[in-house]
C-alpha cells in the first residue's frame, strides 16, 4: 500500500515530466519555426557555414584527386604505406586537429601567428580542409583503383598520351569521386572542434552551425540551439538520402557515410 | 607525369588565391578587430552586445567577444591571444595584473548574485543571511537525503568559485558536502543548471541576468530569497592586455574601449540596460560611485571585495599596473 | 610488299619471366599476318608491344623505317590500334566510345558524326549510337570495340582473339568486317588466334608462336601443307590431328591418328595429312547411339571449361578432342569429369588441311 509521500512523489513526477514533455513540445514547435524563419542571424550562421565547409571541401578536392590519381595509377616503393597513412589520418579527432592549430595560429607564440588567422573563418576554412583531405584521398583513391585497369591501356590504343589516359579512368571514377567530394563536405560541416578551436564563435564573424548549436546552448537559448541543429540534421541527412537514392538507382549499395565524433 | 605537376601547381594557387581571398574578404574586421575575452555569464545577459552596437556606432573598431569560462578567459589573455579582459572575478584578476600580463584595470559595474529556491521554501530561509540559510540548507538536507535540496554549477565557472566561497565562509568543508546525496552538481551552464534546480524544487545561486531571463520567460518558478547582500556582490572589471609583455596586442584600441565602458555614456548604457525588457536593470554603473567616495555603503562593500591591496593601501588599480600615458583613467 | 614494322631480337621479361624470347618478324604492308599458338605463348604481349602500350625490354622495333623510342612513343601509337580479346568498353554511349580516338586527332563534330554512322554500318549496328556501350549484349559489345578501333584508319591493326567466344553470327560479322577493312582500305592486320580454321581463311601469312618464340612464319598454303606435324602437336589448337589417310573401299577416307583413333573422312586425300574437327560439330552424348554420323568415337571427360553459356570439354578418346554443348544441355546431361561419353561428327565435318 505506497504511503502518502510516495503517492505524492509520484504525481509530481507524472507532473514533472507532463511540464517538461509539454515544454519540450513547446521548445521544438518553436524551434521549428524559427528554424524555417528568416531570422537574419539564422540564416548568416548557415551561409557562413556552407561557405566555410564548401570552400574546404573545393581546396580539399583541388589537392586530393591529383594525389589520388597518383596513388592509384603509380606503383612506387612505399604505396602501401602511403595509403594506410591517409587512411588512418581520416578518423583524427578534431579536437586534437583544433587545439594543434590553435597552438600555431596563436598570435604570440604560434608559428603562423603573424598571419592573424586566429578566430576568422579562414583558420577553419584551413583547419577543415587538412582535416578532410585524408577523405578525399582515400575514398577517390579507392573509387579510381575500382576502374577496370585496362582503360588506361584501352585509351593509349586510341590514341591517347599517358595524361590523357589518366583522363579517361578520372572519367570513368567520375561517380565515385564525386561521391567522395559530398563525403568530405559531409564530415567538414559537420565537426566541432576545429570551429571551437580556431573560430571561437565571435557574433557575426565566425559563427557557424556546429558551434552555435553548442554555444547557444551554454547561453540558454535552447530554442536557437535546436533550430540550428535542426537545419544541420536536415542538410546532412537530405545529402546522406539523396546520396543513397542514386547509388540505388545505379544498383549498389553505399557504406554510410563517415561521421563519427565531432 | 608532367601534368599531374601542373594539376598539382594549379592546386597550390587556387588553395592560395581561395583562402586569401577569404583573408582579404574577412580582412577590414581584422585589421581593426579588438579580441576582447569574457565569461558566458556576462555575455548571455546580451550586455555585451549592446555595447557592442553603440560603440561600433561611434569607433570604426570591430568588437568581437570570445565567450569561454573565466579560467579560459584569463589563460587566453595570458598567452596574448586577446586585448582585453573583461572578468568579475577579483582574485584572480589580481593574479592577472601581478603577473604581468594586464594593466590599467577598471571597474565597470556590479549586481548581487541570488539564491533562489522554491516558493514552498522547505528549508526555511526566507530573510536569513547566506551564511545561516546555507547552514539552513545543509541540515535540511541531511534530514532529507532522499531529496536533492541544492543544485551546484559544478563547472569552475566564476559563479561556481563564488558558490565555493560562500560554502568557505560558513565554515563547510566543499569536498565533503558536495559529496553528500543532497548536493546535485550539474556540472553545465547557468540555464540548465537553474533548470535543473527548478526541476527538483531546489537552491541554488545565481546571477541576476540569466535568473530573470528564465524567470520572465516562465522557464522556471524559482523565486529570489537572498540578493543585495556583501556576501553576493558581484564586480566587473575590464582590463588591457600588456603591450610590454605581449607586443601582438592592439593595445591603444582596447584602450579606447575601456574609456568608453567607463564613460557617461558607456555607464549609463550599463545602468539602462535590462530596463525595458526585463522592468530592472541587470547591472549598475560605478565609475561615478567610485569617483565620489562616497560613504555609501555598497562603496565601502565594493572596495572590501573587488579593490586589490597594495601595501597598506588597496586600489582598483595599483600604480604599478597603470599605464603611464593614459593618466585620464585615473583621475 | 615491303614491311612497315619491323621487330629484331624482342624480348619481354615480367619480374623473372621471360613472355618474349628474341622475337625477330616483318610485318609487310598491307597483308594480314596471324600470329597461331596456344595460350601463354605471348601472342598479346606481342601485340601490345606493336601497339606501343608496352615497351620491350631488350630489343628494337622499327615503324615506317623509324626506330621506336620513349621520345617518339606517343607519336608511334597514333600509327595503330588494337583490340582487346576481353571488350573494354567506357561506361558512356557507343558514339562517344567511337569517337574518343577520333577526338584526341581532333577531328570535327561533323567528321566524327559522319564516321560513327559509317563504321556502325561496317559492323550491322546502324542507329546504335545513343546506347549505353556496356549495355549491350557480349557479341554486340566487341562489334562496337572493333568498329572503335576501325573508326581511326590505322595504319596498323591489331586483334587479339577477335572472335574468341563469340557466337557463329556475330563472329561471321567480325571476320567480314576484317576482310573488308583489309580489302578495302589496305589496312595492315595482325590478328593473334588460336583458331587454325580462322587462321586459314582470313590471313595471308601464319606466324606459328610458342613459348615466347616465333617457330615458323610462311604463307598459309606453307604452313599447313608442309609442316603439318609440327601445327598438330599443338595442344591447345584443338582437334587438329595429323594422321595417316588412306582410301576406304566405299570411297571415303580413313585416318589413322595414333592411339587407336581412326577417322572417316569424305574428301579424298592420301599420305600424310592433318585433319581439323570444328568443336561445334561434334555431337556428344551419354551413349552410344545409331546415327548418320561416321565417327562416333568413346571417351572420358578430362577438363571442363565454363564459358557462360556454353560449355567447352575436352574428351579423350585415345586422342584429347574439344567438344562445345550449351550450358543448358550440359546442366540436362548431368555431365561431370570422368563421365564416359560418345563424340559423334559426320564424315563431312573432317576438314583435311
Amino acid at each position: 500500500m505506497p504511503t502518502t509521500i510516495q503517492r505524492q512523489s509520484l504525481s509530481r513526477a507524472i507532473s514533472v515530466g507532463l511540464r517538461s514533455s509539454m515544454n519540450m513540445l513547446d521548445g521544438l514547435i518553436a524551434a521549428l519555426q524559427l528554424s524555417f524563419s528568416v531570422d537574419p542571424r539564422i540564416i548568416e550562421i548557415t551561409l557562413r557555414s556552407l561557405f566555410v565547409s564548401g570552400s574546404a571541401a573545393l581546396i580539399a578536392a583541388l589537392w586530393g584527386i591529383p594525389i589520388a590519381t597518383i596513388i592509384a595509377m603509380k606503383d612506387f616503393h612505399g604505396k602501401f604505406l602511403i595509403k594506410t597513412i591517409f587512411n588512418s589520418l581520416i578518423g583524427i579527432p578534431t579536437v586534437a586537429l583544433g587545439f594543434l592549430l590553435f597552438l600555431a595560429f596563436s598570435r604570440e607564440n604560434g608559428p603562423l601567428g603573424f598571419l592573424r588567422l586566429l578566430y576568422t573563418p579562414t583558420a577553419v576554412i584551413i583547419g577543415e580542409a587538412i582535416l578532410i583531405t585524408p577523405i578525399i584521398v582515400s575514398l577517390a583513391t579507392t573509387a579510381i583503383e575500382a576502374v577496370d585497369p585496362e582503360i588506361a591501356n584501352l585509351a593509349k590504343t586510341l590514341g591517347a598520351s599517358e595524361s590523357q589516359a589518366s583522363f579517361a579512368v578520372l572519367k570513368e571514377a567520375l561517380e565515385g569521386i564525386f561521391l567522395a567530394g559530398i563525403a568530405s563536405f559531409n564530415r567538414a560541416i559537420g565537426e566541432l572542434g576545429i570551429a571551437q578551436f580556431v573560430g571561437g564563435f565571435i557574433y557575426g564573424q565566425t559563427e557557424l552551425l556546429t558551434t552555435g548549436i553548442w554555444v547557444e546552448l551554454q547561453l540558454g537559448n535552447p530554442r536557437t540551439s535546436i533550430a540550428l541543429m535542426i537545419i544541420l540534421l536536415t542538410m546532412v541527412f537530405t545529402i546522406n538520402l539523396a546520396l543513397n537514392a542514386i547509388q540505388r538507382m545505379r544498383g549498389r549499395e553505399w557504406k554510410p557515410l563517415l561521421n563519427s565524433e565531432t | 607525369m608532367q601534368t599531374w605537376t601542373k594539376l598539382l601547381i594549379i592546386a597550390a594557387v587556387a588553395t592560395v588565391l581561395i583562402i586569401a581571398g577569404s583573408y582579404v574578404y574577412f580582412q577590414s574586421l581584422i585589421r581593426t578587430r579588438l579580441l576582447i575575452s569574457t565569461t558566458t555569464s556576462l555575455y548571455e545577459t546580451g550586455l555585451l552586445n549592446a555595447t557592442k552596437q553603440a560603440f561600433e556606432a561611434k569607433y570604426p573598431i570591430n568588437l568581437a567577444f570570445i565567450a569561454v569560462g573565466t579560467g579560459q578567459a584569463i589563460q587566453q589573455a595570458q598567452g596574448g591571444s586577446v586585448d582585453a579582459l573583461l572578468v568579475h572575478s577579483p582574485s584572480q584578476e589580481a593574479q592577472f595584473l601581478i603577473g604581468g600580463d594586464g594593466v590599467c584595470r577598471k571597474i565597470i559595474a556590479y549586481n548581487f548574485f541570488t539564491i533562489v529556491g522554491p516558493a514552498s521554501d522547505p528549508a526555511h530561509i526566507n530573510g536569513s543571511s547566506v551564511t545561516t540559510a546555507l547552514q539552513k540548507i545543509v541540515d535540511y538536507g541531511r534530514n532529507h537525503t532522499t531529496s536533492r535540496i541544492w543544485v551546484s554549477r559544478g563547472d569552475g565557472s566564476g559563479t561556481h568559485t563564488k558558490e565555493k566561497s560562500l560554502w568557505a565562509k560558513a565554515n563547510f568543508n566543499y569536498t565533503r558536502i558536495s559529496a553528500e546525496s543532497w548536493y546535485a552538481s550539474a556540472g553545465q551552464g547557468m540555464s540548465q543548471t537553474l533548470n535543473m534546480a527548478n526541476e527538483f524544487d531546489a537552491y541554488t545561486l545565481s546571477d541576476t541576468g540569466t535568473y530573470w531571463k528564465l524567470s520572465k520567460d516562465g522557464t522556471v518558478s524559482l523565486v529570489v530569497f537572498i540578493t543585495e547582500t556583501k556576501d553576493l556582490l558581484n564586480v566587473y572589471s575590464v582590463m588591457a592586455v600588456n603591450q610590454t609583455k605581449h607586443p601582438s596586442v592592439n593595445f591603444t584600441n582596447a584602450v579606447t574601449f575601456i574609456k568608453y565602458l567607463i564613460s557617461d555614456e558607456g555607464q549609463q548604457l550599463i545602468d539602462n540596460y535590462g530596463k525595458d525588457t526585463y522592468g530592472r536593470s541587470l547591472f549598475h554603473s560605478t565609475v561615478q560611485l567610485l569617483k565620489e567616495n562616497s560613504t555609501l555603503q555598497i562603496v565601502q562593500w565594493i572596495k572590501d571585495y573587488a579593490f586589490i591591496k597594495e601595501g597598506n593601501e588597496s586600489y582598483e588599480c595599483p600604480p604599478q599596473y597603470r599605464d603611464s600615458r593614459y593618466p585620464e583613467l585615473y583621475p | 610488299m615491303e614491311a612497315i614494322v619491323e621487330l629484331r631480337n624482342l624480348t619481354k621479361t615480367f619480374a623473372k619471366k621471360t613472355v618474349l624470347d628474341s622475337v625477330n618478324l616483318q610485318i609487310l604492308d598491307g597483308e594480314i599476318l596471324a600470329l597461331l599458338g596456344p595460350n601463354g605463348s605471348g601472342k598479346t604481349t606481342l601485340l601490345k608491344i606493336l601497339a606501343s602500350i608496352l615497351r620491350p625490354t631488350n630489343g628494337e622495333i622499327h615503324f615506317c623505317g623509324v626506330k621506336v623510342t620513349d621520345q617518339n612513343i606517343e607519336k608511334t601509337r597514333m600509327g595503330s590500334t588494337l583490340v582487346f580479346q576481353k571488350t573494354v568498353l567506357f561506361s558512356t554511349t557507343v558514339y562517344d566510345n567511337i569517337a574518343y580516338g577520333l577526338r584526341i586527332r581532333r577531328a570535327t563534330k561533323n567528321e566524327i558524326d559522319y564516321k560513327v554512322a559509317q563504321i556502325l554500318q561496317l559492323v550491322r549496328l546502324e542507329g546504335f549510337e545513343k546506347r549505353p556501350a556496356r549495355k549491350l549484349s557480349g557479341g554486340e559489345q566487341q562489334r562496337v570495340a572493333l568498329a572503335r578501333a576501325l573508326a581511326l584508319n590505322t595504319r596498323l591493326l591489331l586483334l587479339d582473339e577477335p572472335t574468341a567466344n563469340l557466337d557463329p553470327k556475330n563472329a561471321a560479322i567480325i571476320e567480314e568486317a576484317i576482310a573488308t577493312t583489309n580489302r578495302e582500305l589496305k589496312t595492315t592486320i595482325v590478328m593473334a588466334t588460336h583458331n587454325m580454321f580462322q587462321a586459314k581463311s582470313l590471313s595471308h601469312r601464319i606466324a606459328l608462336m610458342e613459348d615466347g618464340r616465333i617457330t615458323e612464319v610462311g604463307t598459309s598454303t606453307e604452313i599447313f601443307g608442309k609442316l603439318s606435324k609440327t601445327l598438330a602437336s599443338f595442344a591447345a589448337v584443338e582437334n587438329t590431328f595429323a594422321g595417316t589417310a588412306k582410301l576406304s573401299e566405299d570411297g571415303s577416307t580413313l585416318i589413322d591418328v595414333g592411339n587407336g583413333v581412326q577417322i572417316v573422312a569424305v574428301t579424298k586425300n592420301v599420305g600424310e595429312v592433318s585433319v581439323f574437327i570444328s568443336p561445334e560439330d561434334i555431337i556428344l552424348s551419354k551413349s552410344r547411339f545409331e546415327s548418320s554420323a561416321r565417327n562416333v568415337l568413346r571417351g572420358r571427360i578430362v577438363e571442363i571449361l565454363d564459358l557462360g553459356s556454353v560449355v567447352r570439354l575436352k574428351v579423350d578418346v585415345g586422342k584429347p578432342f574439344t567438344v562445345q554443348i550449351t550450358r543448358r544441355s550440359f546442366n540436362e546431361m548431368e555431365l561431370n569429369l570422368n563421365a564416359e561419353v560418345f563424340l559423334a561428327f559426320k564424315a563431312s565435318s573432317v576438314q583435311i588441311i
